[in-house]
């Protein structure tokens, strides 16, 4: 389904999101995707049942600290008996080409699956990006409407879901971490009062 | 914590196999409600899913009034699920709420387990409570659980205990209220009423002091108290003003007409109409406002047993007022009496009119104690057929049962000793009985009936007796419909009556109602707990049914019947129906091998 341009953009509801998260050996260029996880919102409910989880088999496993991988609960063994990474960027392709993406922080993650599809030889699929990030922002610059002095919203996954009385989760880990935004931008998507996808992005 | 970390954590989720669990995975959903927003309408689309609450409150509400709180982790929609009928009540969010749901056909596979499924249909009367129908019943707007306390509208006043009436009336006066409490110990009220009957019309002036009218200790429940139970307390004291006391004090008070303005047909308004009653004429129509009583407490969402502990305090009272009204036309009684009833009235089981079951105990036989006892029997009688209660085909109406208490001693001894089958078929609702009005003590018979159980052939002739009627339920368990439907009081309400009576008897229990007898003897080890449990759930579900199915049968201009065609029962109804009968089955079997009854002559 072709989402953009679109003549009139479709209601919020009519769209499936995927909220994706990744979890990266780092932050620089040749950092690795250690995991993936993924949850699909259709009709505006969150089917948690239709999620996807998957570890990465590293391609430079030295690369890796051991400290690193703690942190996102993931220990060595499993990733060496994880899919390839290509399988698991099929997987998400498959997915992510009948519907928006959905990420907190969108640069960090759309960056790292950018360069992997270039470096695995596939074609971006450049869909519809929606980030819980923008949409905090967008309801901060809002309530400085009404409120002046009012602070900006927390950024970070775990403290703006606190805001608004959503439940602590576990952090660092790819599905609870997608499963967190997708959560969070129901409570956003009310709060803005937004009817379309163009409300959205 | 994850999703499927929190949900197990819940009831009855915790109850789960491990392998169950993907499906819990696959199946669960969430979505969000925001605060104020309804997640099922109350007579609107059926449920489809399961919910529970992960984060956020909702509440329970009938025409506006919130009937119950749900927290994180309650489950909710699944009355409507089960019974598939639209919900029984609007769920809406209190604050912003996360919730988890899992599809109707989820649930389903869920509930083959059989641990996690007894949840569901445990609560056999419970669920069908939440699901009453109130299509064509009228509306209900009161939650007769909810604490007294919160009807208070403001707090109590006070009068020095050194005031005169006329101090106190100008305190009434002043504040618009029509009782004031009085300070010190005990605490006492004094009422409008009080100033008319115990001052006005008794001669005396504005300067009578306060202590000599006031009624001190003033009766008083606790604020937490259920509606429906302060209700039933308020008919039963006969009083119209009800201080509350929370934490030793006294924090407002609530008057009958806090339940009228809620609605017309509480038991306290009918209990007012009883208390005007002059002549035997004034009681026409009552039978009517009793069952629109019954049917508006059904509403409420009480259950059978509190419906009938409330209706049979109404008739009660009707009895007494006969009975004074007796006593005012032929003079003060020449010896002590007892009126007594029995059958469900005796047990406090009854909810609707149903045929007399009453009669008189008098300590002396002397020749004028006869005249004159026949004739307040007759008045009684009479005042009760005019109120709309039929006469008893049987003939057990104090017209006729009327004997000296050495004469009923006999009796019962002769019940006792040598019960003859027929005979004790017939005499085990006189088991039943309970005192109305008068002042003799019973004391004597129940002895004698507490005896009675030390008598193995009684015993064994009374669990007989118990087994005259079986539940209408095939080999395989499927129900037997008779001309008009199943009868529910042969097949269940009348063999669970009569097990309980057998059970308690045994237990040497004194309990008259079925659910206290059974109950007892489980405390007595006469009966396994869940042996009581299940004969109680199933007594509910029977007597909450039956009610329901007789008040429908009234609205169309019917006469009410023990009759429930099955296909006016939904497919979880008649699920609960076959389990009730087949459990009342099991009870009588093994009714029947404890006291081999195959062998009795």
């Amino acid at each position: 389904m072709k989402l953009w341009p679109f003549p009139k953009s479709p209601a919020w509801n009519e769209v499936i999101y995927w909220a994706l998260d990744l979890e990266t050996s780092g932050l620089s260029h040749d950092d690795q995707i250690l995991s993936v996880g993924m949850v699909p919102i259709r009709k505006g409910i969150i089917e948690f049942g239709a999620h996807y989880y998957s570890l990465v088999r590293p391609i430079r496993p030295g690369a890796l600290s051991a400290e690193g991988i703690k942190a996102h609960h993931i220990l060595p063994g499993e990733l060496d008996s994880a899919p390839p990474l290509e399988q698991v960027l099929e997987e998400i392709k498959a997915r992510i080409g009948h519907g928006a993406l959905l990420l907190h922080y969108s640069s960090v993650d759309l960056s790292f699956l950018q360069r992997y599809f270039r470096a695995t030889g596939k074609p971006w699929v450049r869909p519809v990006v929606v980030d819980t990030v923008v949409l905090l922002a967008r309801l901060g610059e809002r309530r400085r409407q009404l409120e002046p002095h009012a602070k900006p919203f927390p950024t970070g996954l775990a403290a703006a879901r606190a805001t608004f009385g959503l439940p602590g989760h576990l952090e660092h880990h790819a599905l609870w971490d997608a499963l967190a935004t997708a959560e969070l931008f129901l409570v956003l998507r009310h709060k803005l009062q937004a009817r379309t996808l163009r409300q959205l992005i | 914590m994850n999703p499927i970390e929190f949900v197990r954590e819940q009831a009855p989720f915790h109850l789960l196999p491990d392998e169950a669990l993907h499906q819990v995975e696959r199946g669960l959903e969430i979505t969000f409600y925001p605060r104020g927003s309804k997640v099922l309408a109350r007579n609107g689309p059926k449920s489809e899913h399961l919910y529970m609450i992960r984060k956020g409150g909702a509440r329970l509400e009938r025409d506006g009034q919130p009937v119950l709180h749900l927290e994180e982790g309650e489950l909710f929609g699944y009355p409507s699920l089960l019974s598939q009928d639209a919900p029984a009540f609007d769920v809406v969010a209190e604050e912003d709420l996360l919730v988890y749901r899992w599809p109707w056909a989820v649930f389903q596979k869920l509930l083959g387990y059989p641990a996690f499924a007894e949840m569901f249909t445990r609560g056999l009367a419970e669920s069908l409570r939440l699901s009453t129908r109130a299509e064509g019943l009228g509306l209900v707007n009161v939650d007769m659980a909810l604490p007294v306390g919160e009807l208070v509208t403001r707090p109590p006043v006070f009068v020095p205990r050194s005031f005169t009436v006329g101090e106190a009336a100008q305190v009434m006066r002043s504040h618009q209220i029509s009782s004031v409490l009085v300070e010190g110990e005990p605490t006492g009220i004094l009422t409008d009423r009080d100033l008319r009957n115990r001052v006005l019309a008794a001669g005396k002036g504005p300067d009578t002091p306060l202590q000599e009218v006031m009624s001190a200790p003033a009766k008083t429940l606790p604020a937490s108290t259920p509606l429906f139970e302060a209700l039933s307390f308020m008919v039963r004291q006969g009083i119209h003003h009800l201080p509350l006391e929370q934490d030793g004090q006294i924090i407002g008070l609530i008057t009958d007409t806090v339940f009228m303005r809620q609605q017309t047909k509480s038991p306290l308004y009918l209990l007012r109409r009883l208390e005007r009653t002059r002549n035997p004429g004034d009681l026409a129509g009552y039978g009517q406002e009793l069952s629109g009583v019954a049917e508006s407490l059904l509403l409420g969402g009480l259950g059978a047993s509190e419906i009938g502990r409330s209706v049979s305090a109404l008739n009660d009272q009707l009895v007494r007022i006969l009975l004074e009204l007796a006593e005012e036309r032929l003079g003060p009684p020449p010896t002590p009496y007892a009126w007594i009833v029995f059958g469900s009235e005796g047990r406090m089981e009854q909810a609707l009119l149903t045929d007399q079951d009453n009669a008189l105990v008098y300590q002396q036989d002397a020749p004028e104690t006869a005249a004159y006892f026949e004739q307040l029997a007759d008045f009684v009688v009479n005042g009760l057929i005019q109120a709309g209660f039929p006469p008893c085909p049987g003939g057990y109406m104090a017209t006729r049962w009327r004997k000296s208490l050495s004469e009923w001693e006999q009796l019962f001894r002769h019940w006792l000793e040598a019960p003859k089958p027929q005979e004790l078929l017939e005499a085990q609702i006189f088991f039943d009985f309970r005192a109305v009005h008068g002042e003799l003590s019973l004391e004597p018979l129940e002895r004698i009936l507490a005896q009675g159980a030390e008598k193995g052939i009684f015993l064994a002739q009374l669990a007989r007796a118990s087994l005259q009627f079986r539940p209408p339920i095939g080999f395989f368990r499927q129900i037997k419909e008779e001309d008009g439907g199943v009868d529910i009081k042969k097949g269940g309400i009348a063999p669970i009556v009569s097990l309980a009576r057998v059970y308690a008897l045994e237990a040497r229990s004194l309990a008259k109602g079925t659910v206290e007898r059974l109950q007892a003897a489980a405390r007595e080890n006469k009966l396994s707990q869940d042996g009581a449990e299940t004969l109680i759930e199933a007594f509910g579900f029977l007597m909450r049914l039956r009610l329901r199915e007789q008040l429908v049968a009234l609205r169309r201009g019917e006469t009410p019947s023990n009759k429930v065609p099955l296909e006016s029962l939904s497919p979880l109804e008649r699920r609960h129906l076959k389990e009730a009968f087949s459990q009342v089955r099991e009870m009588q079997e093994a009714m029947s091998h404890r006291f081999h009854t195959d062998r009795l002559g």
